[in-house]
């Protein structure tokens, strides 16, 4: 049966900016379903159609709509895994929802602990800006016990997607000159690996910043040593804090 | 250091460093990253609040579209296709759909002062901006203040707000006819003039930043 006009010229420019009514927008699309002629106009007139917004000089927003969006998403809200559309990410399968769920407990734990560490740094550098980049970002917490000294505490902070972390130490005291302190990951199968060396101030208390290793799968034991300056290749102190991950 | 320069008007080619970051963003906010969204929202948030304006006409309206889009495209993420189209076009229609939708639910509060021109609105600092994305803008621009009146009128009625050419039509008292001609005939110098542009090895893909 063959339609009078076969191809739907006149319509391809509507369908594309939605001004279709619905008898007619189905028409177009049970015909380019079919015709790669029709289909390579239409790609057009789409690109023309989503191209007329750029079109408009930007307006900056007022700050509360993002101040508003912030909030929101703040309030854990982790992103809804929606797989079968995107095809190639296993990891938004069922499986791992349980794993988000715990995730975003440990938000909330990684939030408050933060927050505590924060309103326990009085004066002194305040990590600012980056302390608060840090608490937005999901991630775990490492909590040391001070098995070789008694009275230090340590927590790593540690950001689910990689990139540095952080430590926040204290009851430690100062070291004198050409000593260290260091961070080490001791993992199974592979050498042990360092996080970097930090010093304490006079209150024993240090902020420091992390190198994490690439998976935390192989880690057994997170520990913090004394070594000579600038650090050394392997531990040779004794632990001082020792963290399971 | 993120690239902060809108991508507003490019069709990154695949591997290109600006598909690769804006790909970059999306992974970052599938892990739950807000810098990524804060990203995206310095990068694409004037643009978008601009479009809700056009539409709604309310800056009040317009703030809620900007922050839903957002939300949304939060919440969506996962579902994004690179390959269905540029992540600006994605908060595009997140935002276009967004705003016809409160235009046409609270008609009352929208297009309160659509005979105003909106010269309070302060314009985005244009520092930001890389030329290409000026001259494609302006380019857009043109093209439809080219058009004759009346086919512009079928257009942005269309586009910007969200009617079929049967509401048009008799919007305008005019026959479904002549909107169509005058859509047709709007579309296709569009597509003569920008296509060129937004196409595969237009200008547009070329980095003059």
């Amino acid at each position: 049966m063959a339609d009078l006009r076969e191809h739907p010229d006149d319509d391809l420019g509507a369908y594309a900016l939605g001004a279709l009514g619905e008898p007619e927008a189905r028409r177009v699309e049970s015909h380019v379903a079919t015709c790669a002629t029709c289909r390579s106009v239409l790609a057009q007139h789409r690109a023309v159609a989503e191209a007329l917004p750029l079109g408009l000089e930007p307006v900056a927003p007022p700050p509360e709509a993002w101040a508003a969006v912030r909030a929101d998403v703040g309030r854990h809200r982790p992103p809804r895994p929606r797989g079968a559309r995107t095809g190639t990410r296993p990891l938004w399968r069922h499986a791992v929802w349980p794993a988000l769920t715990a995730l975003v407990a440990s938000l909330l734990v990684w939030n408050v602990v933060l927050q505590r560490e924060l309103s326990h740094r009085s004066p002194g550098p305040a990590p600012g800006p980056e302390v608060e980049a840090l608490s937005r970002r999901p991630g775990r917490v490492v909590t040391f016990a001070g098995t070789g000294r008694p009275g230090a505490s340590a927590r790593l902070f540690v950001p689910v997607d990689g990139g540095q972390g952080h430590l926040a130490i204290s009851g430690l005291s100062a070291l004198p000159r050409g000593r260290t302190y260091q961070l080490w990951f001791v993992r199974t199968g592979s050498p042990t690996v360092t996080g970097g060396t930090f010093a304490v101030d006079a209150r024993g208390v240090a902020w420091a910043k992390i190198t994490i290793p690439p998976s935390l799968h192989d880690v057994r034991a997170i520990s913090v040593t004394e070594e000579p300056a600038p650090g050394s290749a392997r531990p040779t102190g004794d632990g001082l804090l020792e963290g399971k991950p | 250091m993120p690239d902060l320069r809108p991508g507003a008007g490019r069709t990154p080619a695949p591997g290109e460093p600006a598909a690769r970051e804006e790909l970059g963003l999306v992974d970052r906010m599938r892990l739950g990253d807000e810098t990524a969204l804060e990203s995206l929202y310095a990068r694409h948030g004037g643009l978008i609040y601009a479009l809700a304006l056009r539409i709604v006409a309310d800056p009040e309206l317009a703030r809620e579209v900007l922050q839903d889009t957002f939300l949304r495209c939060w919440d969506r993420c996962s579902a994004y296709d690179a390959a269905r189209g540029r992540l600006v076009s994605w908060l595009v229609s997140i935002a276009r759909h967004r705003a016809i939708d409160l235009l046409r639910s609270r008609p009352h509060q929208a297009r309160l002062r659509e005979r105003e021109a909106l010269t309070e609105l302060r314009p985005e600092a244009e520092s930001s901006d890389v030329t290409h994305t000026v001259a494609l803008r302006r380019a857009i621009a043109g093209a439809l203040q080219a058009l004759p009146v009346a086919q512009r009128q079928a257009i942005e009625m269309a586009y910007f707000g969200g009617q079929t050419q049967a509401e048009i039509a008799s919007a305008l008292g005019q026959p479904l006819g002549t909107i169509k001609s005058r859509t047709r005939e709007a579309m296709e110098r569009l597509r003569a003039v920008l296509w060129p542009l937004i196409g595969p090895g237009g200008e547009a893909q070329k980095d003059r930043g």
